[in-house]
C-alpha cells in the first residue's frame, strides 16, 4: 500500500470514527443518565442514518484495509509504543464493528450490547493514546502527516472502492428485514383474546424471535420477544410473549400521608417515570421497512427545529417524511382491562400548544368518539394532590378505579388512614369507542413472561392506521414499569401472508 | 512539549465550558389570545392549574372552563335552552325548562340553572355570567390541533365535547326535521365548527361567558408568571 493511499484511508477513518462515536454516545444517553453532561456536544435528530452509514463505510474500509495489507502492506516504522497502541486500536474497531452488526442482527445481544458499549470507551482511550500522544510528540507536524496531499490513482481507487462498498453495505443493512410468516386461520377457527395463547391454532404459526435491548429496569436492559401471527380473511391475530421478571401494575399510585394524598413518582415530572409505572408493549407498523424505527426516532434534547424541547432529553418519535406509522400501545393497567391496546400513531411533528406542558411531536393517539381513562387527581403536582374519586371499600385494592364502585372525593368522606394507597387510573367508561379502539388486546403475566394476544382488522379505513398486508413491517418494544425507556431492535419483522 | 500540553488543557477547558451549560429546558410560552384564570380570577401561567376560566384578550370576555370533576361545570352535563324573564326589562321567559341532564339539580337542567349557579358561586370573581352570542361562541372555533379533538383550543378549553353548545341567539326559525317546533336557538357545534338552529327542548352543552369589567382590563393579565411549578 502506498503512503498516499494510507493517508487517504486514515483520514476517512478519522471522519467515520468520529461520526460513529458521537452518534453512538447519543444512543448511550437513552440508558446512561450519567452521560447527560455530554449532551451539548452530541448531534441530535435521526441518527440511525449516520450511525449505520458510518458503520457500513467503516466496515468496508476495514475489509479493504485488511485485503490491501495482506496483498501489499503499508511499510512504516512506528515506535514500539505506537505499534502496540495501533494493535489495540485494531482490536477495538473489530470489537465495535462485530458487536454493532450483531446488535443490528438482533442476535447474541447479551454479549454484543455490553461489548459495544465498553468498546466505545476503549475507543476513546485509544484516541487519546494514539492521536493525543502523536500531537504531544510532534505538534503541528502531525497535520502534515494526516492531511492528504496530491492523490494518485491508487488512493483514488481505494477511496472510491471503499465508499462504493460501504454504500452497498449500508443499502443492504438499511432495508434488511426478517420474515414473520403469518399462518392461515380458517373461518370456523376461534381465538379468544384472553392473554393465554392456549388455542391449538397457534402451534402452526412459526415463531419470530427478536432480542431487544436498551430498556430501563429490565435485567441488563434486555427482553427477548417472540411473536406468532395468524390471519383469516378479515383479521390478523398476534401472540406476543416477552421476558420481564416482574409484573408491574403499580401505576403512579396515590399514597395517603399525614398531610394528604401524594403521587408516588420517580421521574414523572419530566415524563420519564421509572419506578411507579405499568408494564407496556409497543408495536410499530409501517409500509416502509428501514432499520432503526423507520426513521421516526429523533434523538436529543431538542431534535426538531422550531419545536419545543423535551423534558427528559431523550428525544421524540415523529415521521419526517409525512407518512403515518401505526402504533399499538398496550398498557398493563390503563388498557388491559378495556381488552384493548391504545391505537396511536407516529405522524409529522404536531403543532405545539401553549397550554400543554408535554410536547410529544409525532406521537399521537388516534381520534376517539368517547370513552377514556382519566388520571384520578384534580391537578398534577409533585406535592400533594386532590383525588377525583375515592373507591368503595370493596374496590380499594383495584389497580383501576371503576366509576361505579367509587364516589366523588370530598374531604369529609376521606377516611383513609395514612399509608393507604389509591389507584391513579379512573375509568369513565369501560373502553374507548372509535378509531382509537381498533386493536383488541389482553395480556397476562406468568413466571417472568408476559403473554399478549392482539387482533386487528387488516383494513380499518382509518387514515392513522397502516393496513396489515404482505410487506408491512413491524417493530416491538417492551417497557418494564418505565414511561419512555423501552427496549429496541433495529431490523423489522416483515409480514408474509399465506397465498 | 509544554506549549502542546497547554494547548491540550485549553481545548479541554473549552469543551468543559460547552458541557457546563444546562440543556434548554421547555419554557411556557404565553398564548396570543387566552390567559388562564383561577377560581378567584387570578391569572395563571399557561402550564399552571387548575384553572376555572379563560380570559379572551381579543374580545375582553371571560369564558367558563368545563371540568370532569362532577361539579356544576362538568363537561358532560347538558341543558335545554331556557331563560327566565326579567321584569325590569320586560323580557319574558323563553325556551323550555328542565330538559337537559345533570346531577346538580333535583329536576333536570336548563341553561338558566347553570347561569344561576355560576352567578351565585361568583366563578372567577364575576357574577354577570350569561349565554354567549353565536358570534362570540363561533369566534372560539379553530381547527383541531390533535386527531379527535374538538374545534377549539383544547389546551385551554379541555373537556369540550363533539357536540352542540347553546348560544343566546333565540327566536331562530327552524327548518327540515325541526320545522314542527317553529322556533329555537342557535348552537355552535364544536365537532363541525358550524352553527345550527335547534329546538329549545334539545339537550345541548353550554359554555358560559362573562363580560370583563372595564376595571379589570389590565389587571387580569398582569402578574402572569411562566414558571413550570405545576403541570398537566
Amino acid at each position: 500500500m502506498r503512503k498516499a493511499t494510507f493517508v487517504f484511508l486514515h483520514m476517512l477513518t478519522i471522519v467515520l470514527v468520529i461520526c460513529s462515536l458521537f452518534t453512538g454516545l447519543r444512543f448511550s444517553l437513552l440508558t446512561q443518565d450519567w452521560l447527560k453532561f455530554l449532551s451539548a456536544l452530541l448531534p441530535q435528530g435521526n441518527l440511525y442514518f449516520w450511525h449505520i452509514g458510518s458503520a457500513s463505510l467503516l466496515s468496508a474500509l476495514a475489509a479493504g484495509y485488511l485485503l490491501l495489507s495482506l496483498w501489499r502492506p503499508y511499510r512504516s516504522s512506528p515506535s514500539h509504543y505506537h505499534l502496540w497502541v495501533n494493535r489495540f486500536g485494531y482490536l477495538i474497531i473489530l470489537g465495535l464493528l462485530s458487536s454493532g452488526w450483531l446488535l443490528w442482527l438482533g442476535r447474541f445481544v447479551a454479549i454484543a450490547q455490553p461489548l459495544h458499549f465498553y468498546s466505545l470507551w476503549l475507543l476513546l482511550i485509544y484516541l487519546l493514546m494514539h492521536g493525543w500522544a502523536y500531537f504531544i510528540q510532534h505538534g503541528k507536524y502531525v497535520l502534515s502527516a494526516l492531511l492528504p496531499k496530491q492523490p494518485d490513482k491508487h488512493s483514488i481507487a481505494a477511496v472510491i472502492s471503499v465508499t462504493a462498498g460501504g454504500l452497498l453495505l449500508y443499502s443492504a443493512a438499511q432495508h434488511s428485514a426478517e420474515t414473520l410468516t403469518v399462518a392461515s386461520l380458517a373461518p370456523e377457527e376461534f381465538i379468544e383474546i384472553d392473554g393465554l395463547g392456549d388455542e391449538s391454532h397457534w402451534q402452526r404459526a412459526p415463531v419470530y424471535t427478536i432480542e431487544t435491548h436498551g430498556g430501563i429496569n429490565f435485567d441488563d436492559g434486555r427482553s427477548t420477544i417472540q411473536v406468532q401471527a395468524l390471519a383469516n380473511s378479515q383479521e390478523s391475530y398476534f401472540l406476543v410473549r416477552w421476558t420481564d421478571s416482574s409484573m408491574s401494575t403499580n401505576h403512579l399510585p396515590l399514597l395517603k400521608t399525614q398531610a394528604g394524598w401524594k403521587i408516588q413518582q420517580n421521574g414523572f415530572y419530566e415524563f420519564d417515570e421509572r419506578t411507579f409505572y405499568e408494564d407496556k408493549l409497543a408495536v410499530m407498523l409501517s409500509h416502509s421497512c428501514e432499520v432503526g424505527a423507520d426513521n421516526t426516532a429523533q434523538l436529543g434534547n431538542r431534535p426538531l427545529d422550531g419545536k419545543p424541547p423535551n423534558w427528559h432529553g431523550k428525544g421524540f418519535h415523529a415521521s419526517m417524511d409525512g407518512k403515518i406509522r401505526d402504533l399499538w400501545h398496550w398498557k398493563a393497567v390503563r388498557t388491559n382491562d378495556m381488552y384493548l391496546a391504545d391505537d396511536n400513531f407516529f405522524g409529522p411533528p404536531a403543532i405545539a400548544q401553549q397550554g400543554q406542558r408535554r410536547y410529544t411531536a409525532g406521537y399521537q393517539p388516534d381520534g376517539k368518539e368517547s370513552g377514556a381513562y382519566v388520571m384520578n387527581w384534580q391537578w398534577y403536582k409533585p406535592g400533594l394532590v386532590t383525588p377525583k374519586r375515592l373507591p368503595d371499600q370493596s374496590n380499594a385494592h383495584l389497580s383501576v378505579l371503576p366509576w361505579f364502585g367509587s364516589t366523588p372525593y370530598t374531604a369529609e368522606n376521606d377516611d383513609f388512614a395514612p399509608g393507604s394507597t389509591l389507584s391513579s387510573i379512573l375509568y369513565r367508561s369501560n373502553r374507548f369507542e372509535g378509531d382509537r379502539a381498533d386493536v383488541r388486546a389482553r395480556g397476562t403475566w406468568d413466571n417472568g413472561v408476559w403473554t399478549l394476544e392482539l387482533v386487528r382488522k387488516h383494513y380499518t379505513g382509518s387514515e392513522h392506521d397502516v393496513p396489515l398486508t404482505n410487506g408491512t413491517c413491524m417493530w416491538f418494544s417492551a417497557f418494564d414499569h418505565a414511561q419512555v425507556g423501552h427496549t429496541r431492535h433495529m431490523r423489522p419483522a416483515i409480514l408474509r401472508y399465506p397465498l | 512539549m509544554i506549549a502542546r500540553l497547554l494547548m491540550s488543557l485549553t481545548a479541554v477547558l473549552i469543551v468543559a465550558s460547552v458541557l457546563w451549560r444546562d440543556p434548554a429546558a421547555p419554557v411556557a410560552q404565553p398564548h396570543p389570545r387566552f390567559v388562564k384564570l383561577d377560581k378567584h380570577g387570578n391569572p395563571l401561567s399557561p402550564w399552571q392549574g387548575p384553572w376555572s376560566c379563560v380570559l379572551d384578550t381579543t374580545q375582553q370576555l371571560v369564558w367558563e372552563v368545563k371540568t370532569d370533576s362532577e361539579n356544576i361545570h362538568d363537561g358532560y352535563w347538558t341543558y335545554s335552552w331556557y331563560l327566565s324573564g326579567d321584569p325590569r326589562t320586560s323580557d319574558r321567559a323563553r325556551g323550555e325548562a328542565n330538559l337537559g341532564d345533570c346531577y346538580f339539580e333535583t329536576s333536570r337542567c336548563d341553561t338558566q340553572d347553570l347561569i344561576n349557579r355560576t352567578r351565585q358561586a361568583a366563578l372567577c370573581g364575576l357574577t354577570q355570567w350569561r349565554l354567549p352570542s353565536a358570534q362570540e361562541l363561533s369566534s372560539l372555533v379553530q381547527a383541531p390541533a390533535r386527531p379527535g379533538h374538538a374545534h377549539i383550543a383544547q389546551d385551554f378549553f379541555p373537556h369540550m365535547k363533539h357536540g352542540d353548545y347553546w348560544s343566546a341567539d333565540h327566536s331562530q326559525p327552524l327548518s327540515g326535521h325541526y320545522r314542527r317546533f317553529k322556533q329555537g336557538a342557535l348552537a355552535v357545534n364544536f365537532h363541525t365548527g358550524k352553527q345550527y338552529s335547534l329546538p329549545y327542548r334539545n339537550a345541548a352543552f353550554v359554555l358560559l361567558v362573562a363580560d370583563l369589567p372595564s376595571e379589570h382590563h389590565s389587571s387580569r393579565t398582569s402578574g402572569v408568571t411562566h414558571q413550570p411549578t405545576t403541570g398537566n
